[in-house]
């Protein structure tokens, strides 16, 4: 890696102008590009940084043509004396120049009007001055871009509407258990059913895959002819959505998932010869819930036992699979099973419409119709389902002589929680009281009274902190939700309510407590995929005859692969940015080590492996993330360099002019994918952006389109070197995946975009509504801890408490105050 | 103009958007709107271990019989009664008679081969076909004109709370058994819940309102546009509520006896909200197909309310020489077809909601059991009691056959509806078409 200071691109100093970024059509390009919209606010934060007298952190946009920029010069050579320099207002006409004509009309007016005096302006300078005025200040979107950021009132997301009603609804308890995940418990009866008399053993199973064939498990223990056999404990739901459960068995078998009342899977009854047993449940992610999967080799219905003795054994075998989000059918992992059994957890499987993403990170930041039906609907069936087991949810017994007293109670404790603070009289009186008073009986008083709150503004709407004001609940509030996505647990509402919030100390040690919860793992590995654009993938496909194993088994494994990397290097004690960028290790199980040269037995779990450790280096180089950028037979340095000038480096890229299709390789068989990138995107209007993408995308060339090492690409070896030109003018050249990775651990640039993304994933407000030096401050902590990313996690929320936004914030007063 | 529209155009033109949806599910279904055709509806009743047959055939065939102490309490629908002997379930195969009994029932096929081993024969699984109830149900769920809600509703009394194949008798397909709603709690939400939820939800809009504007009132201005948003989606919803129940050309909720427990004793309790709720809910035409089982296969129910302490299929057993099991087995049976009876009463008492005479006149119930007798497990003279005018048989009689296979008379319903099958179930019993001297 070689750095110099070099002069400042001309392309780089403009920030606001035409920006183009060839487009290539194909399976993977649809998420490499960016909405109109993103670009826009990142213009309005541009505009406030400026206003705020804040250039440093000012997302800069990369690449602009030299087109000429004839509105603004005429704007400043004619209007600006009058005007000022950005339709603000000056000496002679104070007021800004905002309205609602349209660009014709506002090209007329000047015509006719401006400037005052004999010498108006020409029809072609008007026709250029009007797009100008209208794109910059004058129209009310572009007063929008110019707004300064501010902290603004979010509902809940989805996510955070489907966590908060899960901890309300359920008895509290750990998202996952203390213990770490080692497989199931298994308990082992010599009879045909569970009775504890006939029980045998009790061990962990890593994994349900048993083919007993004729014989039992444990040959002296049993009779082969008949057994039973009954897992449990809890399975962890990584991402949340639609899991499929397969039973694979010949013998009689029942799966419950979260739930005792109705068996997910009743296969019980063994009909035709059909030995595979499917059901799907919605759960949601980072939690863990009950499983319990029964076997049972013996008939079912009258005791046939003699029979059966009397003729040799038949054969059994049972396993357990499933299809999570994201991956392919496959035996439910041993890192997936607690031997701990938790009570289940109501979950919220009502469809909603997906939030605003607009912005580059999901927020809560408008309401529509199908929003607001949604909201209904999951309020609605979470008030059913608590009617419907009321003794069970709410501890009150059916026949309890103080029955309605108790569920008022109940409700009373449900609306706090829900609102995250103590009621006052009115909430009280609406919320629970009221219901209570007029309802026939108490069931349709918890019915409303649940409904009404999880409809309420209090619930749905996060609170806004005022400045000055300590307001304890809405500290509370404001770190479970950054760091959980959730209701405050009862430690964090237990210090709110006896005011150790106040103290700094205090707070401090909440955070970081709170950010070592598996709660806030939970967040983060979601920002992770979010900021590496692995959150919602297409299916990868690779070319068979090239890449031959590589089937979706493989893909799934890979992602699987991607998963025990983050977690292992951003969520040890280290938890360490730098890890997430350097780290060779790579993690493989047995098929994946076959596909990518690696000696070990087919069956192998998956291990850490030093796959090429010369040339790999950090996530960049993680096979599954080059696989996704990349297409079919090739790999796409354009979508790998687009990935970080984006990601990795903070930079903004406008969409290109038009969609492109990539040129197909067999237009010029000689090129290397290299050289066929770099032919296409010659023009001057490519090479705007593309000059930063390529020599970025360039560097892994290295790797195939299944991110595997290469010496030579289409015959030829491979150039794999490139240069980036960071915002302060440094040019840095690389070599190789290696050094672009040494750049991006150690790159202020780099951190700075990792922070500020973080921060908008756990925030949900843009970071400048929290002050202009907020970044700066919390770029210098990260670096004096080490690049830790929980303290980091830690230290954003905390900032959001400890600061407002000034002159904004002070408008706001927190809901509380309305009674 | 062709007055038949598509739910989804009736739902437009009364200005309610899909969101409304699940709240109109109380609307009439299209086939009221199609006048001149009678709404055909078919109740399957179940009782099990057969019954006692010296005190059910009655002797005489033709118009002119009389009933025996079993069939008496139908006595006032006799001239809509038809009393059919000499049906056999010919299925044969895996599993025991009280298995095939109440498994093949309806279905006419055999079961698949399975673990499920019972007092004798081989083990056998679930069937291996549909039964004729959701046959029906299809082919009127695919009709627009005779499309309802639900189509079919699975209902029981002390239903054993395991699913196995003596428990099961409709089918939605081979190894797809439908699980009976044996709790009026559970069958009343499955009716009404959604209008009793839209109730709810609407009393509380009131408060709901007046709160986001308290907490509007303290946000600074640029927030409030989002909770004048929020505002106005309320209201929506208020109105379309409004409207949709103003539209509801609706049916009362029928009021529900709370606090019925789900035991043994309480069988003539729960029997009856049953059949209340499903008489409710023809009228609001939320299903034309209904089965309504009885325990199940092998059943136990105890009548202590009639003095007997034994369970029924412990007394099945005995011998025809013990007479007074047989005494309290034709008790057992009279008091199931006092039900029927109950059920035929209710229906003879409910006005079409179109002003077409009563619900009777449209419904066909068949009171049927899984065998011929309990103490020989026969699988001849299975019985079934038709009552009622859903289709047009012609009713009032009693008629016997020399054990032809049931499958013929499961086709001879279908054909009732107009569904013109020439085969159900296993083929070799279908060959001769469908039993004749029913119309």
């Amino acid at each position: 890696m070689v750095r110099s200071k070099t002069f400042q691109p001309e392309w780089s100093t403009f920030y606001g102008g035409n920006l183009s970024l060839l487009t290539v059509t194909c399976q993977n390009t649809g998420s490499a590009m960016m909405p109109n919209r993103t670009v826009r606010s990142t213009l309005g934060l541009l505009g406030s940084a400026l206003f705020l007298g804040v250039t440093l952190f000012a997302p800069s946009a990369v690449g602009s043509p030299p087109a000429p920029q004839k509105g603004s010069d005429i704007f400043r050579a004619r209007c600006a004396v009058c005007h000022g320099p950005n339709g603000e207002g000056g000496v002679a006409y104070p007021r800004a120049l905002t309205g609602k004509k349209s660009v014709a009309e506002l090209s007329r007016f000047i015509q006719q009007e401006m400037p005052p005096g004999p010498k108006h302006c020409s029809k072609e300078e008007a026709n250029l001055l009007a797009p100008y005025l209208f794109n910059s200040f004058y129209s009310p979107l572009a007063q929008e871009r110019f707004r300064p950021a501010q902290v603004s009132l979010q509902r809940l997301t989805v996510r955070q509407f489907r966590n908060a009603v899960a901890d309300l609804v359920s008895v509290p308890h750990q998202a996952v258990p203390n213990d770490p995940p080692t497989g199931l418990y298994g308990e082992y009866f010599n009879g045909r059913d569970t009775n504890a008399k006939t029980k045998v053993f009790k061990r962990i199973d890593p994994e349900i895959n048993f083919d007993f064939g004729t014989s039992a498990p444990a040959a002296d223990k049993f009779d082969p002819h008949i057994f039973t056999i009954a897992w449990q404990g809890d399975v962890l739901a990584p991402d949340t959505g639609d899991y499929e459960f397969t039973i694979r068995s010949d013998q009689s078998v029942r799966l419950w998932v979260n739930g005792w009342k109705q068996p997910l899977i009743d296969g019980h009854i063994r009909s035709s010869n059909d030995n595979e047993f499917t059901a799907s449940i919605y759960l949601v992610g980072g939690r863990a819930y009950p499983i319990r999967l029964e076997f049972i080799k013996a008939g079912q219905g009258v005791d046939d036992s003699k029979q059966r003795k009397a003729k040799p054994p038949g054969k059994a075998f049972v396993s357990l699979l499933w299809r999570r989000p994201q991956h392919a059918t496959e035996r439910i992992p041993s890192h997936c099973f607690f031997t701990q059994t938790d009570v289940p957890t109501f979950i919220v499987d009502t469809k909603f419409p997906p939030d605003d993403r607009s912005t580059g990170y999901e927020r809560g930041s408008s309401v529509s119709k199908e929003w607001d039906d949604a909201t209904t609907a999951a309020a609605i069936s979470t008030a059913n389902y608590i009617v419907s087991n009321l003794a069970d949810v709410t501890g009150v017994p059916q026949d309890a002589p103080d029955r309605k007293e108790r569920l008022r109670k109940y409700c009373e404790r449900f609306v706090q929680r829900a609102i995250r603070r103590p009621n006052n009289s009115e909430v009280q009186r609406i919320y629970v009281d009221k219901q209570f008073d007029s309802a026939a009986n108490p069931e349709i008083a918890v019915k409303r009274s649940v409904i009404l709150t999880l409809i309420s503004p209090r619930f749905l709407y996060r609170e806004i902190v005022a400045p000055g004001t300590h307001d304890p609940y809405a500290i509370a509030s404001q770190l479970s939700f950054g760091l959980w996505d959730t209701l405050p647990d009862a430690e964090i509402t237990r210090a709110a309510a006896a005011g150790e919030l106040a103290s700094p100390e205090n707070l401090k040690n909440q955070a970081s407590r709170m950010a070592a919860d598996p709660k806030a793992w939970n967040k983060l590995r979601e920002f992770l995929f979010h900021w590496l654009k692995l959150d919602d993938v297409p299916d990868i496909v690779k070319n068979p005859v090239h890449y031959p194993g590589f089937d979706v088994a493989s893909v799934s494994d890979l992602r699987t692969s991607l998963e025990i990397f983050l977690e292992k290097t951003a969520w040890n004690d280290r938890s360490d940015y730098r890890d997430l960028m350097l780290s060779n290790t790579t993690f493989l199980n047995g098929r994946l080590a076959k596909i990518y040269g690696v000696n070990l037995p087919t069956d192998a779990p998956f291990q850490p492996i030093a796959l090429d450790s010369a040339e790999r280096s950090g996530v960049l180089t993680n096979p599954y993330l080059l696989s996704r950028f990349a297409y079919l037979d090739a790999s796409s340095p354009i979508h790998r360099g687009v990935l970080i000038v984006r990601n990795f480096l903070g930079r903004m890229l406008q969409p290109p002019p038009a969609a492109f299709a990539p040129l197909a390789p067999g237009l010029h068989p000689d090129f290397t994918t290299r050289e066929r990138v770099a032919f296409q995107t010659k023009p001057d209007f490519c090479n705007a952006c593309h000059g930063v993408i390529n020599p970025l995308g360039f560097t892994l060339e290295r790797f195939d389109a299944i991110g595997r090492l290469r010496d030579k690409d289409n015959g030829k070896p491979i150039d794999c070197t490139g240069s980036y030109v960071s915002k302060n003018g440094m040019f840095t050249k690389f070599t190789g995946a290696n050094d672009l990775a040494k750049f991006l651990a150690t790159d202020e640039e780099a951190h700075a975009a990792f922070v500020e993304k973080l921060f908008q994933h756990l925030i949900k407000q843009p970071v400048l509504a929290y002050g202009p030096t907020t970044l700066n401050e919390l770029n210098a902590k990260f670096v004096e801890n080490r690049y830790s990313i929980r303290r980091l996690m830690a230290d954003i929320v905390l900032s959001t408490i400890t600061k407002s936004s000034g002159k904004q914030a002070s408008r706001k007063v927190t809901q509380d105050e309305s009674n | 103009m062709n007055p038949i529209k598509s739910r989804r155009e009736f739902i437009r033109d009364l200005g309610l958007s899909a969101a409304v949806l699940p709240f109109v599910a109380n609307l009439p279904s299209l086939a009221g709107l199609a006048k001149g055709h009678r709404k055909q509806r078919l109740v399957i009743m179940f009782s099990p271990d057969g019954i006692v047959p010296n005190t059910f055939w009655p002797d005489a065939e033709g118009t002119d019989f009389a009933f025996k102490e079993i069939l008496k309490p139908l006595e006032p629908f006799k001239n809509r009664t038809l009393v059919l002997k000499g049906v056999a379930d010919r299925v044969r195969g895996d599993g025991d008679n009280h298995m095939r009994g109440i498994g093949c029932l309806l279905t006419g096929v055999e079961l698949f081969p399975g673990n499920v081993q019972g007092g004798s024969d081989t083990p056998a699984g679930w069937s291996s076909g549909i039964s004729i109830d959701q046959e029906l149900k299809n082919y009127l769920q695919a009709n627009p004109l005779t499309r309802t809600r639900f189509g079919s509703l699975e209902l029981g009394v002390m239903v054993p709370e395991y699913a196995d194949t003596w428990t099961r008798m409709s089918y939605a397909g081979p190894n797809k058994p439908n699980t009976p709603v044996d709790d009026p709690y559970q069958l009343f939400a499955k009716l009404y819940g959604q209008k009793k939820d839209q109730e709810t939800l609407e009393s509380v809009l009131d408060d709901l309102k007046d709160d986001i504007a308290k907490v509007r009132s303290v946000v600074a201005a640029p927030d409030r546009k989002i909770l004048d948003e929020h505002t106005t989606l309320v209201r929506e919803m208020e109105d379309e509520i409004r409207v949709s129940r103003t539209r509801d050309v609706g049916h009362a909720v029928p009021p529900l006896e709370p606090g019925v427990r789900r035991e043994n004793d309480k069988i003539p309790e729960i029997s009856k909200l049953q059949i209340d709720l499903l008489v409710s809910s023809f009228v609001a035409d939320s299903a034309r197909v209904a089965t309504f089982q009885f325990t199940n296969s092998v059943g136990q129910a105890r009548m202590t309310w009639l003095g007997i302490k034994e369970g029924q299929h412990d007394l099945s057993h005995e011998p025809d020489s013990n007479a007074a099991a047989q005494e309290k087995l034709t008790k057992i049976n009279q008091w199931y077809c006092s039900q029927v009876a109950y059920l035929a009463k209710k229906l003879a008492e409910t006005k079409e909601p179109d002003g077409s005479g009563c619900l009777l006149d449209n419904t066909l119930i068949v009171w049927t059991n899984e065998l011929g007798q309990g103490n020989t497990h026969t699988l001849n003279d299975i019985p079934f009691i038709l009552v009622g005018n859903g289709v047009d048989f012609k009713m009032g009689r009693s008629l016997k056959y020399g054990q032809v296979p049931h499958n013929r008379l499961l086709m001879a319903i279908a054909h009732g509806f107009g569904h013109r099958i020439d085969r159900f179930g296993n083929p070799d019993f279908c060959g001769a078409g469908i039993l004749p001297n029913l119309t």
